[in-house]
């Protein structure tokens, strides 16, 4: 990942702020940097959002097509991740050097979306055992700034906010050979329940308290983060370690104790913010890549 | 200004994908009329009085018709009359998307220049673009766009002229459209309005097409036929056994039934019947069809009943069909029976067909729809007569020429159709008198009692002494005072042949009759003016039978040479049963050819010298057709009529392709020639074998069609004849006679569609046929009336009629002698 050189002294003194609750930019320990969300920036996607926060700029695409149900749950659908890291957004990623991240990252895409309680995959069956839904989800990086995870879980929530999957029906003659028929009116569409879609909070320990939403220097001062995806509701549905350094078990329990709240705190404002926006309709000025 | 269309759409792989496509709007589309002073980069179209007299629009106007509009009533605005019309761009593309010829119309219409037609690209006009909102579907957006560009136009003229009279008229027959037209301030009328409106052209409403959502709406929509399934169905239907897959035949006979052949090996059914209109589903003679085959108890027999397709409308007579099947049911010759379901591959080509008239009576305008096509798939006037392509060229007689792969020389009225040009065919292959011609020879060496001690075969010059017809020969063997070399070596011929011929009769060869006939041609208006049987000399015979020896012993030497891929020529056995009508006739017991021809040669009945004749032409009914095969491909070589255990063809090279190819192998087995892959080739060789039974048995047909032709010219000129004739086959409905004198056949029927049928009793086993008080047998002589019945022009056709023996209601009285009026008539 883009790493930046941070001095013993910067280090020490971001640590002496961390303790004091006071950080770089000003913020508080739990405070996330400024965060900006535009759904339906991708015509051709069938749901698609771009976020910035702080500098990191990722952008998220939701493409619907029919596929075949895996054989253990002939009665779902089922979501496919990857994640680009464009070269852009960090000359590391420069060739093949963005592969490795980019496989973490889809690989704990999987882990947090692609479940029963995160998604209703049943929404996504058309004919069981025979057809579904299969949402193909692709995360672009366009800069990086720290604190991916958390940027594309949000991009990813919106986007699947934003998704309307086409309406079809299956029609059937004598023989019973199904025939999948779309429907005429393009405004005829089905929306994904997001509610129980969760976000991923990442804390880092530094020194001996934790951060949200660190940016680099924030994380080359830290050893060890751990990364936790909530719901609404404050449900934790996944944890998991980054980083070299150890945890000890308090102040694991203090972290996931600090990422439910965050978390929780963190969904009410992004729902109210996508029914907003969705709400100004086709009028809306879109704001796009370049504003 | 840019806008993106979005649509969903289905991919052929059955994906869904989402397409977006830029759509860039424009401020500076002209609106192409004469008023508009802006932007004349192009002349303007629309004219500024666009003046047409109307009781409904006495102003100048332009004309904006709706899709609809354009679709159905293309006719109207193709009419010079109907000018300054504006097509919208919406209009346009769902014209096109519709219906190709349409849009074809349109677009040539658009051409035109006096016509001053304009298209307007409204979706691209920035103030005439919408977009389709949630709920609205694909019909409703575009009547909203037409409406909104109307609206733009009556706006737009009005402003550039001021308040001025010209205006726009949208035209539409859609109720709920041309209402939210009124709602919107547009002028609108219905195109029948319209057009009726329009002063002194009454000729355009004869052209105004029917509205089938109006209140005469025809609700008698019963469906003709059973719908075709779709071509997937069918895969899997033919892959799991419920149908089966074939080849379609038409009957000539009867054209309520037909024939499917299963080409699929292991299969145990071959062949399907289909009966009656609906079971034979639209299939057209050699199409590829799929059959699904009915449960056992509704297997019937082919019919025996003659059917004329005589009425233009045949429900009724399915029906009667219908009850025909029900008695044919008691004949214990089931067959395999079935219906069409789909039709895997049409085979296209031309075809004859009628449009009926239509059966809808309307006030007011001609329905241009097409009721009904019935393709005349029997009954073709034309003959094609194809000629496929050229292959490898030849060495034919030392002359090099390019060969067909078509077959036989045609005899049609009197005409040749030559396989090759006549330089050759007429000159350079045929033997001139002391003229040197290039052949192929087969020479024996035989005693006096015409056994061949060797046989040998050259390419030889033959210089001929005498070319004589057959009578010429005939008269001079006959004449006892004439001595000369020719004619003695002409009695010498003629003694071996009578040893040959009498050789192959004793081993059974038969000697089958059919009636020939010969027309007497006008020789200026080529109708025909007499009809007579050919008549067979003894030189006649001479020469054939030299002939069949040549093809015999040809067919030995190319055998022996070739085992595998020799072209003989084969007429097997018939099995028994084809005998039983003969039996039946004769009571006559038949199991070899042998049998059959001394059978045939005792069976005469004194005073009825035509009898053995009958026997004769009934015997060759009974016959398998003779064929053409690959001596590599079948097992079975024996002629059955020859007699021969071996045959060819070898002495027609002008006029049948099949000598060619004998005459190559020939070549090539004594050394004369070199071969080639082709020749040696026995799939090859055996598909050229089928291909030439094929051409064979049309042009058979062609013939066939080609003396019914002219025996119905012959009968036109002649009015009404009497004569007498012999029952040749009694049928349920009908008897089949022959009339000795022209050598043709026809149908007495004793059903009639206007009249109560007479009584009949049918007894198979006879056959007999008992109409009221009298009995028919076959071979009873009648006494009939021909004549031609013109009254449908397409189905010309010979009537007979019964005068003897006299059964009331039946036979029809005497007509007086011939009109002598007709007569001179054929002399000029």
């Amino acid at each position: 990942m883009a790493a930046v050189q941070v001095s013993e002294a910067e280090k020490v003194y971001i640590m002496h702020g961390v303790r004091d609750d006071l950080r770089l930019d000003g913020r508080g320990c739990e405070d996330y940097r400024h965060m900006e969300i535009e759904t339906d920036v991708v015509s051709n996607t069938d749901g698609s959002a771009k976020i910035s926060l702080g500098h990191t700029d990722v952008l998220v695409g939701v493409k619907a097509e029919i596929g075949k149900p895996k054989a253990m749950v002939p009665d779902e659908g089922y979501l496919e991740f990857f994640v680009d890291c464009s070269a852009n957004a960090t000359p590391e990623f420069e060739g093949r050097g963005g592969e490795e991240l980019g496989v973490e990252l889809s690989n704990t895409l999987y882990k947090v979306f692609n479940n029963r309680q995160s998604v209703d995959l049943r929404s996504l069956c058309i004919c069981p055992g025979e057809n579904c839904w299969v949402l193909y989800v692709d995360v672009l990086l366009l800069q990086c700034d720290g604190n991916l995870f958390d940027a594309i879980s949000i991009a990813i929530k919106a986007a699947l906010f934003n998704t309307r999957i086409p309406k079809v029906h299956i029609s059937e003659d004598e023989e019973g050979v199904k025939e999948i028929e779309l429907s005429d009116d393009p405004y005829d569409c089905m929306r994904l329940n997001v509610e129980n879609v969760p976000c991923i909070v990442t804390l880092c320990k530094i020194g001996h308290r934790h951060v949200v939403d660190a940016t680099l220097q924030e994380k080359a001062c830290s050893v060890a983060s751990l990364l936790i995806s909530v719901t609404h509701r404050g449900t934790v549905t996944c944890v998991r370690k980054m980083g070299g350094g150890s945890l000890d078990p308090e102040s694991i329990f203090e972290m996931t104790e600090a990422g439910k709240r965050v978390g929780k705190a963190l969904h009410a404002p992004l729902m109210e913010l996508l029914q907003k926006e969705e709400s100004l309709g086709k009028k809306r000025q879109k704001v796009g890549f370049l504003g | 200004m840019l806008k993106s269309k979005t649509f969903v759409k289905k991919t052929r792989a059955g994906g869904v994908l989402k397409i977006v496509r830029e759509h860039y709007l424009r401020d500076d589309i002209c609106c192409g009329s004469e008023v508009c002073k802006e932007r004349k980069d192009e002349a303007p179209v629309l004219q500024e009085d666009a003046c047409i007299e109307s009781n409904l629009c006495s102003y100048p106007h332009y004309l904006i018709p709706d899709t609809n509009v354009v679709l159905h009533q293309i006719d109207i605005l193709e009419d010079p009359l109907i000018r300054n019309v504006i097509i919208l761009q919406t209009v346009l593309q769902e014209v096109r998307h519709r219906s190709a010829p349409a849009y074809k119309r349109i677009k040539d219409a658009i051409h035109e220049k006096e016509k001053h037609f304009y298209t307007f690209t409204n979706e691209h006009h920035r103030e005439t673009f919408i977009e389709r909102e949630p709920g609205e579907s694909a019909n409703d957006r575009n009547d909203r766009a037409i409406r909104v560009a109307a609206k733009w136009y009556a706006d737009h003229l009005a402003k550039k002229t001021n308040g001025g009279s010209l205006k726009v008229v949208l035209l539409t027959d859609d109720r709920a459209n041309k209402e939210k037209a009124e709602q919107y301030g547009l002028i609108v009328y219905r195109c029948e309005e319209y057009i009726k409106s329009l002063i002194g052209n009454p000729e355009l409403v004869d052209r105004l097409a029917l509205q089938p959502d109006d209140q005469n709406e025809i609700t008698d929509s019963k469906l003709l036929f059973p719908e075709h399934l779709p071509l997937s169905r069918i895969q899997s239907g033919i892959k799991n056994g419920v149908l089966l897959q074939g080849t379609f035949h038409a009957n000539r006979d009867n054209y309520l039934e037909g024939t499917v052949f299963i080409n699929r090996e292991g299969e145990d059914i071959n062949e399907v019947l289909l009966q009656g209109l609906q079971n034979l589903n639209r299939a057209v003679h050699q199409d590829v069809v799929a059959v699904e085959l009915f449960p056992k108890e509704r297997w019937v027999a082919p019919s025996s009943v003659v059917l004329q397709d005589d009425s233009p409308n045949d429900e009724d007579a399915e029906e009667d069909e219908t009850e025909n099947k029900r008695v044919v049911k008691s004949e214990n010759v089931l067959k395999p029976t079935g219906r069409v379901v789909g039709i895997i591959k049409r085979n296209w080509r031309p075809y004859c067909g009628m449009l009926s008239q239509s059966m809808i009576k309307e006030v007011t305008g001609f329905n241009y729809k097409v009721n009904k096509v019935f393709f005349l798939h029997k009954k073709q006037t034309n003959i094609y007569i194809h000629v496929k392509k050229l292959r490898h060229p030849i060495k034919f007689h030392g002359v090099l020429y390019q060969d067909f792969n078509a077959y036989n020389l045609l005899l049609i009225f009197s005409q040749r159709i030559d396989m090759v040009p006549e330089l050759l065919s007429s000159n350079l292959c045929s033997l001139r008198s002391n003229v040197e011609r290039l052949a192929f020879s087969c020479i024996w060496e035989m005693n006096h009692n015409a056994e061949i001690i060797k046989t040998h075969f050259t390419k030889s010059v033959i210089n001929s002494k005498a070319s004589l017809t057959y009578a010429e020969a005939q008269m001079r063997i006959d004449d006892t005072t004439m001595n000369d070399d020719i004619t003695k070596s002409l009695r010498g011929l003629n003694r071996l042949a009578k040893i040959l011929k009498g050789r192959r009769t004793e081993k059974g060869a038969l000697t089958l009759s059919s009636p020939e006939v010969r027309f007497h041609m006008d020789s200026e208006t080529h109708d025909p003016i007499d009809l007579q049987t050919k008549e067979l000399k003894e030189t006649n015979s001479m020469v054939e039978e030299f002939m069949l020896l040549a093809n015999i012993s040809v067919a030995q030497k190319i055998y022996d040479e070739f085992s595998e891929c020799a072209l003989l020529r084969k007429h097997p056995s018939p099995p028994p049963s084809n005998y039983d009508i003969l039996i039946k006739a004769a009571k006559s017991r038949l199991d070899s050819a042998k049998a059959l021809a001394d059978s045939l040669n005792n069976a005469t009945v004194e005073n009825f010298p035509y009898f053995n004749t009958l026997l004769r032409i009934l015997a060759t009914r009974c016959m398998m057709q003779a064929v053409y095969f690959c001596s590599g491909m079948d097992s079975d070589f024996h002629h059955y009529g020859l007699a021969s255990p071996i045959y060819t063809h070898f002495t027609s090279p002008i006029r049948r392709y099949a000598d060619i190819i004998v005459h190559r192998l020939l070549a090539v087995a004594i050394n004369a020639d070199s071969t080639y892959p082709e020749l040696m080739d026995k799939h090859k060789q055996s598909s050229l074998c089928n291909n030439l039974n094929y051409r064979h048995k049309m042009a058979q047909y062609a013939q066939r069609a080609s003396v019914a032709f002219h025996t119905q010219l012959f009968f036109k000129n002649k009015g009404i004849i009497n004569e007498e004739g012999f029952i040749l086959f009694v049928r349920k409905n009908a008897i089949i006679i022959l009339i000795p004198k022209f050598g043709m056949e026809g149908a007495v029927f004793f059903d009639n569609k206007d009249k109560p049928s007479p009584r009949l009793i049918f007894d198979s086993e006879g056959p007999t046929l008992k109409v009221e008080q009298h009995t028919f047998r076959m071979f009873d002589k009648v006494k009939v009336t021909i004549s031609l019945d013109a009254s449908n022009i397409q189905h010309q056709r010979i009537r007979m009629a019964l005068i003897e023996p006299v059964i009331p209601g039946v036979s029809v009285p005497v007509p007086e002698s011939e009109p002598e009026a007709k007569k001179p008539k054929l002399d000029c």
